[in-house]
């Protein structure tokens, strides 16, 4: 057996660990970093300053650490950090973050990204989480452990999607998505997207004991029977003495009322947020400007 | 030629400038001109009747100057400066007449333009827009993900477009465009300070589409026309308005000619 030429372009300064397989008609830029065990199939590009830990599979076409769309990116060496183990279907894209949302966008671990999904600019995505194909995520988007956003859904700059929660196909979140909900709407009866329900595999994933599991969907139930009335409900729940989950719910909601169109992170519109400082090394995070709360 | 990568192909008879970077893996066919300053990034293919102006970029696996499916001669593309077109984007060729972008567009990832589309200037198109075969997108338009437009219909000046929408019919200039069916929700004020309107006209045009469209989707009636070019037809940006009204009411459905 002949052993095959690949043909492939890798800038002599990229680290890529030994163990990691670059197929042919890939590009890897000068300043990234590739962790071993991860495999870029064929013409996949990885540019700008990205590092990519260990396990990942990039399948076709994918092009990561792009710089961002973004009009007042001034062409900074920002960042795209990807954990371990993420799965990046074919045509998906992520970008890295500008210099005033944060200087950074991250993907975590065990996460799918489906067919051409995309991460923009300043987007933190946890970990176990899954895009369906074409979902759009726009500017300084946070996606919380274990969401499921599925095809062609797109959220709105600075929306939350919370733990567990469930974004139904073709919905465009413009607002923060509670935890361990279900949000759909728009589409056919053009109704404004909204929590219809309880994401009950997620809290099962969730993997929280029976007692709480119970608490949590009573909650859930109480809390989204009429969202008009939210604030006083969640206020209810407080003086009945609330903890675990369900506190974190009440507070997750109460962030979202607070927040900007429902959405709690714009109040880190020109500032950096709370997990750029997280995860930033501190002699890059000591220049970003901070959030006043 | 320094810049072009030894794995780029690059056919005889292709005209590019000596500053253009070609990365890896590009296909440049013999019938291209690609003008000063032009980055084109890794696995970008250009064939057909291609001219690109100076300083604009492609990023990775953007194909221009490809043909519609139904025929297969090369058609042609003209851009104009300063455009950034992003991953995966596809810009089709015209067969009778060119394909046209303007200057310092932003096409985002996954965007299509259709063949013998006309894009004027300082565009902003966000993902997986879909820009209609013969349509015409006049300057500062701005579309959300998902925005599909019709066949040969008029994106307005300084409209906005929400995302998911299906633009069947001509968009009025100056207009915020949401919901399914697509209507005028209100005037694209932001968009308007930005380039520099001031109160006095912002706040005629807001007064002349409320007494146009009020919220609804249908056209307005001639009399309604006549009436505002009557009160306010020496303001250019209410001339502007009528006139747009006017050549979508005379177009069958709202749409085609």
């Amino acid at each position: 057996m002949t052993e095959l030429t690949v043909i492939r372009e890798i800038a002599p300064s990229a680290r890529i660990a030994p163990q990691a397989t670059i197929g042919p008609f890939c590009v890897v830029g000068p300043d990234v970093t590739i962790g071993p065990g991860t495999v870029l199939k064929r013409r996949v590009i990885v540019s700008g300053n990205t590092s990519i830990g260990s396990g990942n599979v990039f399948e076709e076409g994918c092009a990561v650490g792009g710089e961002p769309q973004d009009l007042k990116y001034a062409g900074g060496k920002t960042i795209l950090i990807i954990g371990h183990r993420n799965r990046f279907c074919r045509n998906v894209t992520a970008h890295t973050g500008t210099e005033v949302g944060g200087f950074l966008t991250r993907i975590g671990n065990d996460n799918v990204l489906k067919d051409g999904a995309h991460v923009a600019h300043d987007c933190y995505v946890d970990d176990n989480v899954f895009l369906g194909q074409n979902v759009l995520l726009a500017g300084h988007v946070r996606l919380q452990a274990g969401a499921v956003i599925e095809a062609n859904a797109g959220a709105h700059h600075f929306v939350t999607v919370g733990r567990y929660a469930r974004v139904s196909g073709s919905t465009p979140v413009r607002r923060d998505v509670p935890p361990f909900t279900i949000f759909n709407g728009g589409g056919i009866d053009s109704s404004a997207p909204a929590v219809r329900g309880i994401h009950e595999e997620g809290v099962r994933a969730a993997g929280i004991s029976k007692y709480e599991e119970k608490e949590l969907k009573n909650a859930l139930v109480e809390l989204f029977e009429d969202e008009s009335a939210l604030q006083t409900k969640i206020e209810q729940l407080i003086n009945l003495g609330i903890e675990g989950e369900v506190a974190e719910l009440c507070e997750f909601c109460q962030r979202s009322l607070k927040g900007v169109f429902g959405r709690y992170r714009e109040q880190f519109r020109g500032v950096a947020p709370p997990e750029a400082f997280k995860y930033l090394p501190p002699e890059i995070s000591a220049d970003l400007k901070r959030p006043t709360l | 030629m320094s810049n072009i990568s030894p794995l780029a192909i690059i056919e005889k008879g292709a005209q590019i400038a000596d500053d253009v970077t070609v990365g890896a893996f590009c296909h440049i066919g013999s019938e291209v001109k690609i003008g000063p300053g032009c980055a084109v990034y890794n696995s970008v293919t250009i064939s057909g009747k291609t001219t690109i102006g100076a300083n604009n970029r492609l990023f990775p696996m953007v194909v221009v100057g490809c043909t519609p499916d139904e025929t297969d001669q090369a058609g042609e593309v003209a851009i104009g400066k300063a455009n950034d077109i992003r991953e995966h984007v596809t810009i089709y060729a015209g067969q009778e007449s060119p394909t046209v972008i303007g200057n310092n567009n932003l096409i985002m990832i996954g965007s299509q333009v259709g063949s013998e589309a006309k894009v004027n200037s300082h565009g902003i198109f966000a993902n997986f827009t879909i820009i209609g075969p013969r349509s015409c997108v006049e300057d500062y338009v701005r579309t959300s993900g998902f925005t599909m437009t019709s066949n040969e219909a008029t994106i307005g000046a300084y409209s906005f477009v929400a995302g998911y929408a299906e633009a069947n019919s001509d968009i009025p200039p100056f207009a915020m465009m949401q919901g399914s069916p697509l209507r005028a929700r209100g005037v694209n004020t932001h968009n308007l300070k930005r380039c520099g309107f001031g109160d006095d006209d912002i706040h005629l045009i807001k007064a002349a589409f409320r007494e146009l469209f009020n919220g609804t989707n249908s056209l307005p009636d001639e009399q309604t026309i006549q009436n505002l070019e009557n009160s306010h037809g020496d303001n250019i940006h209410i001339r502007r308005l009528v006139n747009a009204v006017r050549h979508t009411m005379q177009k069958r459905d709202g749409a085609n000619d």
